[in-house]
């Protein structure tokens, strides 16, 4: 039945309308890099969302466990293999996303008689410089984008147009501590902004009338603040470093919650 | 998909011919007559602080000195470290596999490999190795030390040729030189004025170069220490903070101050 143009346009578009409802109940995911390195931020229910992939690469996940762990394993062993028979050098975040990740995500998306990838990827590759850094988004129809400076996992596009905005009003964070607070308050406003839109199929609509103008409102610093306070008391900070200045081989390193806590005291405390 | 975390099995899956990595001895039939290769000075040490490992730094092919500088203490990941002796292009690769497949078993499995499974990472290397060990063109002997988190211990471990582990007590050797330190290392160890574990980081050095020097004098295959041209062994010292190398110019001073000039 779908070997008619027609019926496979549609089924592709069903796809989508299934797919962008999967992903509002996700947790946005932030990257951003900085002089010491590239920060991951998200928060997690149990089940990590950001994954050592190889000497200076990392990725972070939105989306189905299942999924992210198969599309992981995919990059680790292309990383890996690569690093072996030529040199660690050589595996680049861009291959792997180019080569690796946006074919195998694009053809499940089309095949419209298997499943497709519930997941959207962000692969952050760190430099010896800042200006060496890359940050690679795909979503999951196997689009996907190159950012310097910022990536994010966000439910809509919609949403990730306004935080690209927010984050050059942001400026650029010279510390640890000034990227956490700045990627913090980026997750906050993608969070609100994700539960506050209406509906997938409403939004989709927008979108569809005035394509241009759907840059949604940022909220205020308040209802950020507390609604960071409430996931933080729910759920866990989960928050990757990729440090350039520790060498060339380790530069993957978690954040414990001890580390992270003296660095944005004021979420940790109850509201007043 | 190496689900399993077996990063061989990986390159295998990728169509890596995995007879780069296991050369059989096929073409020459029946090994003649092995000649052991391992024209070298290796060897680790438990002191006070952890545990020391050094190696000269001379790469020969008969009697000729091919290369001067070769590093044959291999460090695999942050706390193990591999010093070879024999065939350096087998020995190279080994070292490469180890640290690819421990890297990918860490990333891939969510956590480290244990000391043990990394020990018999390196025995399959060397047991699938045998065929080209035996034929005398893929020796490796090598000694491999490393800080075991579990047990919160550093651990020395020497190999025969076939893949057999023998865990040492207090220090293990290997190449041509050893058998010189050999001696030396068991009569310090029991008639010394302490035992080599309990040596401070300092007298454990000094020992150390000291070793390198009585082997390079009676093995022409070891580098020993050339402080004419600044050539230094390299020693690596493994404790709970990982693997870190001990600068040449400390190596310097010492060899200096406690080696040439202290007689």
């Amino acid at each position: 039945m779908y070997e008619e143009p027609y019926r496979w346009i549609e089924a592709v578009a069903n796809r989508r309308t299934y797919l962008d409802d999967q992903f509002t109940q996700g947790n946005p995911l932030i990257g951003l890099s900085f002089t010491q390195g590239i920060l991951l931020l998200t928060f997690n229910r149990g089940t990590d969302k950001i994954y050592e992939v190889y000497d200076r690469i990392a990725l972070g996940g939105m989306g189905h466990p299942a999924d992210l762990e198969k599309l992981r394993y995919t990059l680790l062993d292309m990383a890996h293999v690569e690093g072996f028979q030529r040199s660690p050098s050589d595996v680049t975040a861009s291959r792997l996303m180019k080569n690796g990740l946006a074919p195998v995500i694009k053809q499940a998306f089309e095949e419209i008689f298997k499943a497709p990838y519930i997941t959207k990827i962000l692969l952050a590759e760190v430099g010896p410089t800042q200006d060496r850094d890359h940050l690679f988004s795909i979503n999951y129809d196997g689009m996907f984008e190159e950012q310097r400076e910022f990536g994010v996992l966000a439910a809509s596009s919609s949403i990730r147009e306004t935080l690209a905005k927010e984050w050059k009003v942001q400026g650029h964070p010279s510390s640890l501590q000034a990227a956490l607070e700045v990627s913090l308050r980026l997750w906050g406003i993608s969070s609100l902004l994700q539960t506050d839109t209406p509906s997938s199929d409403e939004e989709e609509k927008e979108a569809d009338s005035s394509p241009t103008t759907s840059v949604s409102t940022i909220p205020d610093d308040e209802a950020i603040a507390s609604r960071i306070r409430e996931t933080l008391s729910k759920e866990t900070l989960e928050c990757v470093l990729l440090d350039r200045e520790n060498g060339k081989m380790e530069t993957y390193r978690s954040l414990s919650q001890a580390e992270l806590q003296p660095l944005i005291p004021q979420y940790f405390e109850p509201a007043t | 998909m190496g689900s399993q975390g077996d990063f061989i099995q990986v390159l295998q899956e990728q169509g890596y011919p995995l007879e780069n990595l296991f050369p059989s001895a096929n073409g020459s039939g029946v090994s003649r007559h092995p000649e052991v290769t391992q024209g070298t000075t290796v060897f680790a040490m438990k002191y006070a602080d952890g545990v020391l490992v050094a190696g000269d730094r001379r790469a020969t092919a008969g009697n000729v000195v091919m290369y001067d500088r070769t590093d044959k203490v291999l460090e695999i990941d942050r706390f193990s470290v591999m010093a070879i002796a024999g065939v350096p292009a087998t020995a190279f690769e080994m070292a490469r596999v180890l640290e690819h497949s421990f890297k990918y078993y860490r990333r891939s499995q969510l956590q480290d490999l244990s000391f043990e499974g990394k020990l018999r990472a390196l025995s399959t290397l060397l047991k699938n190795n045998a065929p080209a060990a035996l034929a005398g063109t893929g020796t490796v002997v090598p000694v491999f030390a490393g800080y075991d988190v579990l047990e919160g211990c550093g651990k020395i471990f020497f190999y025969d040729i076939l893949g057999a582990e023998f865990e040492a007590v207090e220090y293990a050797v290997s190449g041509s030189g050893s058998s010189t330190i050999r001696g030396i290392l068991f009569y310090m160890n029991r008639w010394g004025n302490s035992p080599i574990s309990g040596l401070n980081e300092e007298d454990a050095l000094i020992f150390v170069l000291r070793l390198m020097t009585s082997a390079a004098e009676f093995d022409s295959a070891t580098g020993g220490v050339d402080a004419q041209a600044q050539l230094y062994p390299i020693v690596k010292r493994i404790s709970a903070e990982g693997v870190r190398t001990i600068p040449a110019d400390r190596l310097k001073t010492l060899f200096t101050e406690k080696v040439l000039n202290d007689v």
